[in-house]
């Protein structure tokens, strides 16, 4: 139990900060000498997430209890890196990718911790691989830790209702990769905002008030990525419509495997 | 020394006993081998001795285990790593790293050695186990051999006292096996080593054991000298089969120790059905001066061959020879030169598609092909593919040939090796193709289990369908080939009748034959047949 | 140069440089400098089409930030053509000082991409894995798996692709790559349980780390120091605060993170040899970053600050300026010493 409430007091920790980070250009209106000051948007909002990050990984790391649970997320962290390369081989329609179905089943199935593991390292990994490290990165990963993170709520909406191996189960898991096919774009774009010197007082006005300031935010978003975020939405619910049941069904068996309760032992 | 006393143990979720009040004791210095049917509890007694039994597979313990001087079950793996070092089966799966000099060091930052004495104790084993022309590659650069010599590295980098191998010589060639063994049996005389290893290929082993633990089925064991455990066991290598039908004691443990007075018999020249080269008119496969090159490299020269009816051809050679790219090209996977027939009709003109009607391919993996969740889906699957369907009683007279009947709705991953093999296999053959294409299939498999597949094999020749077959495993391989190819550096060596490739060339004699040179036996059955 | 600790040196020194200016001069200098070092590296690694891809990726960000700026914001005087205003958000003037506006800021994405690109260039995955700081030991490990399984993966999953096609696979639905996705996945976690047997009988064990709730409460700490320093920053507070705050909250950060790190009682094997080169780089920077900031503090360098609104001008240009930009080809001199 109080486990349970230290996790919950976490997330919301680092769910207020991060936001706070990332709406930031739309709350705080700019003092004088918007020069000096809006420059400092764009990386302090990269730092301020990746100090997030310190702190839901550092938690969320006390979760890999043994080497099993270890191992078993390493290689399914090298099999999404996988997907992602298959992403830039296989050519599906800008935006479609296949690494979200492995996150949010693995948070949906594994419990928050170790969705938002999978999700950050995944992205992680196949920036080292593909050679993408960059000042994106930590908004990729803290996002996709989201999705992972947040796939564990799904699961227990579905465990309240007692939906599981019903068809309604897959339409929500569908539903859900649909809408963070939309949600992922969203932050995404939010983190990439200032770097379009959105904080600096001229993508902004400096007198203009917050609801202006999404206005002009969705705009610039149906304008840049609305087709990136659909065609990856709907890639995502394809997957999931389609794979979900198989791979669900694989990680109930290797679960009992990978079990780490199971230490009993008597000498006699 | 190794000390056990009235050692039990239960896996979680198991209701029988793996075994059952074992007492034993080692004594430093000797070469034990662990010998046993598939399933008899090798592999659990030896993750008893570093304590992975129990602390990572769980399960109910009981009894006493003491080496030298540590006791695992109390103490668990992570303090047993500088006593026992344990070397698993698949090198590939056990590599942290993926540089080699890393991977050796990996034990050593584990214990919190000081840096400057890591860099000094991963020196030395380097040189001691003569890795320095490898050692800054990447661990999946090196070959077989090589990987194995890593991970034993990395398991003796602690300076243990007893080395644990759990069938190391299984996914590799003749060669690297031979290498390994003579390898491991330099390093137990020098670094003074007490060495358990479990190992299917009794042979390879029997010349340097001091003794042997053998597991029997129903949990008793029996451990002493070779030549008072061989008698009792049931699956030995030829060699030994034969020293016991001809009354040879003490039980020769290699060739040379065969008495040459025994080996002094008529030779009868036995008559092996397939001896003449019978290149039929209609042969089911035929190749015709086969050319594969990949990137300007010819990797096949001119190979050619038949395949007839209701026969087992057998392709060997040595590892990189192109065994599997004459598979692939066979297939019409990779582009080839010359030409190839399929009971007459021309397969370059041929599309994967009408090709896989008529063959089937066996991977040298077979667990690559299971995905469903009943032996019964995956049938289906391959039939759906097909285009075809069959009735449900059909479907279950072809499982019998199996042997898998009664399991057509178990789940195909929680069955033993053999069974999956035999469930993939079956999965590509519902469709009744003539002619099967195996890949390695004996990799790690037991007597039992091999003399199963050859059944099946023989079982096929007699429906009139057709086996072509690559394989390291001479002695399976003079069981059941009708027919013989040799390939070494892309070009046909050998092609001809079995009697003669496996009496003739000296890196593919079976122990019969080296025993028994020229008299054309290839098999121990030939022999008693005659005498 | 080669370590991970004098790249990043001169990540961070030409990261500050770049986001304290807006002088299009200055970081079109440095833009070129890092074209030439980034094609330098690359050529080294055998990749030729390293400057053609890049300066593609470039004038494609400048083009959609300048395009960007120019829509949305409409002040300036030099008005270039009017859109009607009754047009929503990008009703209004099209002005010249917005288009420049908006291709300074495509100059500076585009210099911080390609600062990150030549990273990536010139560290390898090794070094930059080991760059993850000690606290958090269990995840280094694991991207160290994840990192070492990949390749074995591609392999296992294009063989799988094979032997399920042969069996009549016809590969068009996404039901059809179930049959390759499942083996894939149940193999390699096999083998995850194989190697994690291994690792435990080599003695590695994850360990549970004390006093996890403190160093959160640490972290958490000085993340919001951090945070409320910056918006005070924003609102303009008095320095002495701001400067308490950051650093307070950088300090709290660091030392629970060495705290935590000290607790992992394991060593590590490898250990990055400095050369000449690296030395070099690393003093080089240093100073250099000293020297900048104390100059931009006391207010010696008022070219860095350009805005081309309200009327377009040509920015100015000073000596020292000029310098500081051309000095991040530093580490090209030091590679022909290699």
């Amino acid at each position: 139990m109080k486990r349970r409430i230290k996790r919950i007091l976490i997330d919301l920790i680092v769910l207020a900060l991060g936001f706070l980070g990332l709406l930031s250009p739309f709350i705080f209106p700019q003092a004088n000498s918007a020069a000096t000051q809006g420059a400092t948007f764009p990386i302090m909002i990269s730092l301020i997430i990746v100090l997030c990050l310190f702190i839901v990984l550092f938690e969320a790391q006390t979760s890999l209890i043994d080497n099993k649970i270890m191992a078993f997320l390493g290689v399914l962290i090298a099999i999404n890196a996988g997907l992602r390369f298959l992403e830039n081989a296989i050519p599906g329609p800008a935006g479609f990718s296949p690494v979200f179905f492995l996150i949010i089943l693995t948070g949906y199935f594994f419990g928050s911790r170790l969705g938002f593991l999978m999700g950050a390292m995944t992205l992680f990994v196949s920036a080292l691989i593909t050679g993408g490290v960059g000042p994106w990165l930590p908004g990729q990963m803290i996002t996709a830790g989201w999705v992972g993170q947040s796939a564990a709520l799904l699961k227990a909406t579905v465990d309240i209702f007692k939906w599981e191996g019903r068809p309604i189960e897959l339409i929500l898991l569908s539903g859900f990769g649909a809408f963070w096919g939309f949600l992922f774009g969203a932050i995404m774009n939010l983190w990439f905002w200032p770097f379009l010197g959105a904080g600096q007082g001229q993508g902004f006005l400096q007198s203009a008030g917050f609801s202006q300031n999404v206005q002009r935010y969705t705009a610039y978003y149906l304008a840049t990525s609305l087709i990136w975020d659909a065609s990856r939405a709907v890639g995502n619910v394809i997957i999931l419509a389609a794979l979900s049941r198989p791979v669900l069904k694989i990680l109930s068996r290797f679960k009992l495997r990978f079990s780490f309760q199971h230490r009993e032992q008597s000498t006699t | 020394m190794i000390k056990i006393s009235s050692l039990s143990f239960t896996y979680p979720q198991s209701t029988t006993a793996v075994f059952n009040d074992l007492n034993l004791e080692i004594q430093p210095g000797t070469m034990t081998l662990l010998a046993g049917a598939s399933g008899s509890g090798k592999s659990t007694f030896l993750r008893c001795l570093n304590g992975l039994v129990p602390h990572f597979s769980g399960g109910i313990i009981s009894g006493k285990i003491n080496v030298f001087g540590s006791e695992p079950i109390k103490e668990g793996p992570e303090h047993m790593a500088s006593r026992v070092g344990f070397v698993f089966q698949d090198p590939e799966s056990q590599f942290v790293f993926d540089i080699v000099e890393d991977e050796i060091a990996f034990p050593l930052e584990n214990m919190a050695v000081p840096r400057r004495e890591m860099h000094q104790r991963v020196d030395e084993i380097i040189h001691e186990m003569q890795l320095t022309n490898i050692f800054r590659k990447n661990t999946r650069d090196i070959s077989g051999g090589e990987k194995q010599k890593v991970v034993i590295a990395s398991a003796l980098v602690c300076q243990p006292q007893v080395l644990i191998l759990d069938e190391p010589t299984s996914q590799l060639d003749p060669v690297a096996a031979n290498e390994i063994i003579k390898y491991i049996v330099k390093l137990k005389s020098q670094l003074n080593l007490t060495v358990l290893i479990a190992e299917h290929r009794l042979e390879r082993l029997l010349p340097y054991i001091d003794n042997i633990l053998y597991l029997t089925q129903d949990q008793k064991m029996v451990y002493g000298h070779p030549q008072k455990v061989l008698p009792i066991m049931d699956q030995v290598p030829p060699i030994i089969d034969i020293a016991k039908g001809l009354d040879v004691f003490p039980l020769p443990l290699s060739a040379e120790d065969f008495p040459d007075e025994k080996k002094r018999f008529q030779p009868v020249e036995k008559e092996h059905p397939h001896d003449e080269n019978k290149d039929s008119l209609d042969p089911f496969l035929d190749v015709n001066n086969l050319s594969v090159n990949l990137s300007d490299q010819k990797i096949l020269h001119n190979i050619s061959m038949q395949v007839n009816k209701g026969e087992i051809l057998i392709i060997m050679g040595p590892n990189g020879a192109g065994k599997t790219t004459l598979l692939r090209a066979l297939m019409g996977l990779i582009p080839s030169n010359g030409s190839r027939h399929f009971m007459g009709d021309d397969m370059t003109k041929m599309t994967l598609t009408q090709i896989i009607q008529h063959i089937a391919y066996l991977p040298q993996n077979p667990n690559d092909l299971l995905f469903a969740d009943t032996i019964l889906d995956e049938l289906k699957t391959t039939l759906k593919n097909h285009n075809k369907s069959l009735s449900p009683e059909t479907i279950s007279a072809f499982l019998k040939h199996f042997g898998l009947a009664d399991f057509q709705h178990r789940y195909p991953r929680e069955l033993s090796g053999g069974e999956r093999q035999r469930t993939a296999i079956a999965a590509i053959t519902v469709h009744n193709p003539k002619i099967i294409f195996l890949d390695e299939p004996t990799r790690g498999m037991d007597y039992k289990a091999k003399e199963t597949l050859s059944d099946l094999f023989h079982e096929w020749c007699r429906q009139d369908k057709s086996v072509l077959l690559v394989t390291h495993d001479v002695e399976f391989a003079a069981n059941i080939a009708d027919r013989v190819a040799i390939i070494e550096h892309g070009k046909v060596k050998f092609y001809g009748s079995p009697k003669r490739a496996f009496q003739c060339y000296p890196a593919y004699q079976s122990q019969t034959a080296k025993l028994f040179p020229n008299t054309g036996w290839i098999i121990p059955e030939d022999i008693v047949l005659t005498t | 140069m080669k370590t991970a600790v004098a790249w990043m040196l001169w990540l961070i020194t030409c990261m500050v440089f770049i986001l304290s200016t807006r002088n299009p001069i200055y970081i079109m200098v440095v833009l070129l400098n890092l074209l030439i070092l980034g094609n330098h590296l690359a050529k080294k690694k055998r990749n030729n089409e390293w400057l053609k891809h890049n300066t593609f990726f470039l004038l494609t960000m400048i083009g959609l930030s300048t395009i960007i700026n120019s829509l949305f914001a409409h002040s300036g005087r030099n008005i270039l053509f009017t859109l009607p205003k009754g047009w929503p958000l990008i009703g209004g003037n099209i002005t010249l000082e917005s288009l420049v506006y908006g291709a300074i800021n495509g100059l500076v994405i585009s210099a911080l991409y390609l600062l990150f690109n030549i990273l990536n260039l010139s560290l390898q995955i090794k070094q930059l894995t080991r760059l993850i700081p000690r606290a958090f030991h269990p995840i280094a490990m694991m991207v160290t798996i994840a990192l070492t399984f990949f390749p074995s993966i591609q392999q296992r999953a294009q063989e799988i692709k094979e032997a399920q096609i042969i069996r009549g696979n016809p590969m068009k639905k996404m039901q059809d790559w179930i049959p390759i996705l499942i083996p894939l996945l149940v193999t390699s976690l096999e083998n995850a349980i194989q190697l994690s047997e291994s690792m435990t009988a080599r003695g590695y064990h994850v360990q549970v780390n004390k006093n996890t709730n403190l160093s959160l409460v640490g972290l958490v700490f000085g993340a919001f120091s951090i945070f409320s320093a910056w918006i005070l920053q924003l609102y303009n507070y008095p320095e002495g605060i701001l400067f308490v705050l950051y650093i307070l909250g950088g300090l709290i950060i660091l030392l629970t993170l060495l705290h935590s790190g000290k607790q992992r009682t394991s060593t590590q094997y490898y250990k990055e040899q400095w050369g000449f080169s690296d030395l070099t780089g690393a003093v080089f920077m240093s100073v250099y970053l000293l020297a900048y900031i104390s100059l931009l503090s006391y207010n010696k360098l008022p070219s860095l600050f350009y805005s081309p609104y309200p009327n377009l001008s040509f920015p100015p240009l000073q000596l020292l300026g000029l310098l500081f930009s051309v000095l991040s080809i530093f580490p090209l001199f030091l590679s022909f010493n290699d």
